[in-house]
């Protein structure tokens, strides 16, 4: 294929910023004309997916839309009806499916999901806060000038940053953001393990249709998308879901089961996500961390289950070998191919030293997107049939378990060997460690779609 | 071997529906009435017999004219679809499991397949099996839930399954002595266990699956 257009896709789809600080805007648009006015002195700001070639910018703006909120551009009727099922039903009717239930129902949300008014999200990141404020005045200027929409609610995340330099810790204390895929014409520093396994053992980019509308995908088929094509391609749809995270209730489990597991606690942790919490893969260093393997681009994601098949060195059920089985399910991972998704984010709230006293009902999570052409075939399955049920990965019932909505019961085995410092354990009555506060999906549309929205011209004949 | 996997028998019936322009509503709308409030899992009358894994009914209309250039071709008749996969071993078991479904449901297949042409009543059982080989046609690929575990075993497995691992759960880090006398009460409790019912053994979950999200 040919290279892609960077200059019309939103630099937050090809790629993660890796600017720390992060506020994410939620608009409600009023007025169709004064909302295209926004787009259109907006689009100039918008950060594309060029290449940096003189040094990282100072902040990065992007933005996407529910379906309410093309429809309050007036998009014509043919146009509306022709985007995806679950994007025009939105996340919220999409909770019997992706299992977002009892704790996790809509009706526990925060108010700003409850109410259903948002019509976009506007994203910036910054290099500092300085730069992030800075950012964010400006955009607030443009939209009381041009009135063209009321900022709802906000939402503030940033990494942790620890003697000054950045880290990828999330709240529980993992290193966070190793291996997002590739695909095919989407030029960024590829590492092993981050494509799809070739039957040779390779690893190669994904086909650029599972990640943007517009191009075919590893079925050799187009994802379902809006018309007109032009108003698709280049485009993609996001899922944005705020975790919350229950810190108290995750370290009293940790320490209570650590207590009785042979390995003892942090090899507890790590059995939880396939990776000790500095972000070593169990697969290579099933005996502890290795800083050097964590910092080896060519190894932090270059490994197969192949040879785990058993699980006692990276648990069946492990977080990580779940939501990106690689080849654990056969046929060289020919199965995963389509269901993998891009992840952006960052944490949100204050981060807790081991020391400090924490609660759960401290204000701290992640806030989770997922990118993805599909939202059913990637994001709502990875979520449904991986995270929330164990049927693929041979686990029976039991959920992911660092996300999955316990409730209380369910069980995560730790398959284990006759050594005293690996044995199998068994982790049953298990409370909700993360809880979803809200969120909803986008299309993210690319920079000639932005335009055609602002100057009225989407016409689906 | 076609319609035998193990001591597993896959069933194909195709049963011709009855055609009557003075039947209101017609024949096979009736049966699509009756199948639609037909009970599932626990509840459906093939758990009352054991010896079914899984079943299906389905009421073909007719072949999909799909446009051109494919032909527009019709059956000449509608049918009923009976899949379904038992526990039985050639001619002989699968008698013995059609004579099964006559004592144990008479009154839904009845109610089912008397809108069949030829349907002589399950209250005639040699009729009656004879009537479903007449209409069976051969099963060369069918769904493997489980190879060569009958209901029974299958059922036992899964309530097993279920308390061992519970068991494990709650026993973790006990002291050995206590550990194997702890063990021993409880395999005899399990052993004494009755069988679980059919169909009851599902996951109970409240995630919404099905359709083009699984």
């Amino acid at each position: 294929m040919s290279k892609l257009n960077e200059t019309d896709i939103q630099g937050f789809v090809l790629r993660g910023y890796n600017l720390l600080f992060a506020r994410y805007f939620f608009l409600h648009f009023e007025d169709a004309a004064r909302a295209r006015r926004l787009i259109e002195r907006l689009l100039p700001s918008i950060t594309t997916g060029q290449r940096w070639d003189s040094g990282k910018p100072q902040s990065t703006v992007n933005i996407a839309f529910t379906h309410r909120g093309l429809a309050a551009f007036e998009l014509p009727a043919a146009t509306m009806i022709s985007f995806p099922v679950e994007f025009q039903q939105g996340m919220r009717a999409r909770a019997s499916i992706l299992g977002d239930t009892g704790r996790n129902a809509p009706e526990h949300w925060d108010e700003l999901w409850r109410e259903g008014r948002v019509h976009a999200w506007l994203g910036v990141n910054g290099l500092t806060p300085a730069a992030l404020d800075a950012r964010s005045a400006e955009l607030r200027k443009l939209i009381d000038e041009t009135q063209g929409a009321i900022v709802l609610d906000w939402q503030d995340a940033a990494g942790q940053i620890v003697d000054g330099r950045a880290t990828a810790k999330e709240h529980f204390g993992y290193t966070d953001g190793f291996g997002n895929p590739d695909y095919l014409g989407v030029e960024r520093s590829s590492q092993p393990g981050q494509g799809k396994l070739m039957p040779d053992g390779s690893w190669a980019p994904l086909a650029t249709g599972e990640l943007l509308l517009g191009y075919a995908d590893e079925a050799g088929e187009l994802p379902v998308a809006p018309i007109p094509h032009i108003l698709a391609s280049n485009g993609t749809f996001m899922a944005y879901r705020k975790l919350h995270q229950n810190l108290a209730t995750f370290r009293n489990y940790l320490d209570e089961k650590g207590n009785l597991y042979g390995g003892g606690k942090e090899k507890l942790a790590a059995k939880f996500v396939g990776r000790w919490r500095d972000g070593t893969p169990l697969e290579l260093s099933p005996d502890g961390e290795n800083s050097a393997v964590v910092k080896d681009p060519n190894r932090n994601t270059n490994f197969t289950y192949g040879t785990d098949a058993e699980g006692t060195r990276c648990p069946i059920g492990a977080h990580m070998r779940r939501v990106h089985p690689r080849d654990a399910f056969g046929f060289n991972g020919k199965l995963i191919d389509r269901r993998r998704i891009t992840r952006r984010g960052l944490p949100y709230g204050p981060f807790a030293s081991e020391e400090e006293e924490v609660s759960d009902s401290d204000d701290r999570g992640i806030v989770f997107m997922a990118l993805n052409a599909s939202l059913s075939r990637q994001f709502e399955f990875v979520q449904q049939q991986w995270i929330e049920y164990g049927n693929d990965a041979h686990q029976g019932n039991d959920k992911d378990m660092l996300l999955g909505n316990h409730g209380g019961s369910g069980k995560f085995v730790v398959q284990g060997d006759r050594s005293a410092a690996n044995p199998p354990f068994v982790c049953s009555k298990l409370p909700n460690f993360v809880e979803l506060r809200g969120g909803d999906y986008f299309f993210l549309p690319s920079i000639t779609a932005l335009e055609m929205i602002a100057m009225k011209l989407v016409d689906p004949r | 071997m076609p319609n035998q996997n193990g001591s597993v028998y896959g069933l194909t019936i195709l049963s011709p529906i009855l055609v009557d322009e003075k039947v209101v509503p017609s024949h096979d709308l009736q049966i699509r009435q009756y199948l639609a409030t037909l009970p599932t899992g626990a509840g459906s009358p093939f758990a009352k017999s054991l010896g079914t894994h899984l079943c299906r009914l389905v009421v073909m209309d007719d072949v999909v004219y799909v446009g051109a250039p494919s032909i527009e071709e019709h059956l000449e008749s509608k049918y009923l679809i009976f899949e379904c996969n038992l526990d039985a071993t050639g001619e002989e078991g699968l008698e013995s499991y059609l004579r099964g479904l006559a004592e144990n449901m008479p009154d839904q297949l009845d109610a089912i397949w008397s809108h069949c042409v030829g349907y002589p009543g399950a209250a005639n059982v040699s009729g009656f099996i004879q009537y479903m080989k007449a209409c069976q046609i051969e099963t060369t690929f069918f769904f493997a839930a489980v190879n060569n575990k009958s209901v029974t075993e299958s059922l036992r497995a899964l309530q097993t399954q279920q308390a061992v691992a519970d068991f494990i759960a709650s026993h973790q880090g006990v002291e050995a002595s206590r550990l194997q006398a702890e063990f021993v009460e409880f395999a005899a409790k399990l052993k004494a266990e009755p069988l679980p019912k059919p169909g009851s053994m599902g996951p109970k979950r409240d995630l919404k699956m099905g359709g083009r999200n699984e």
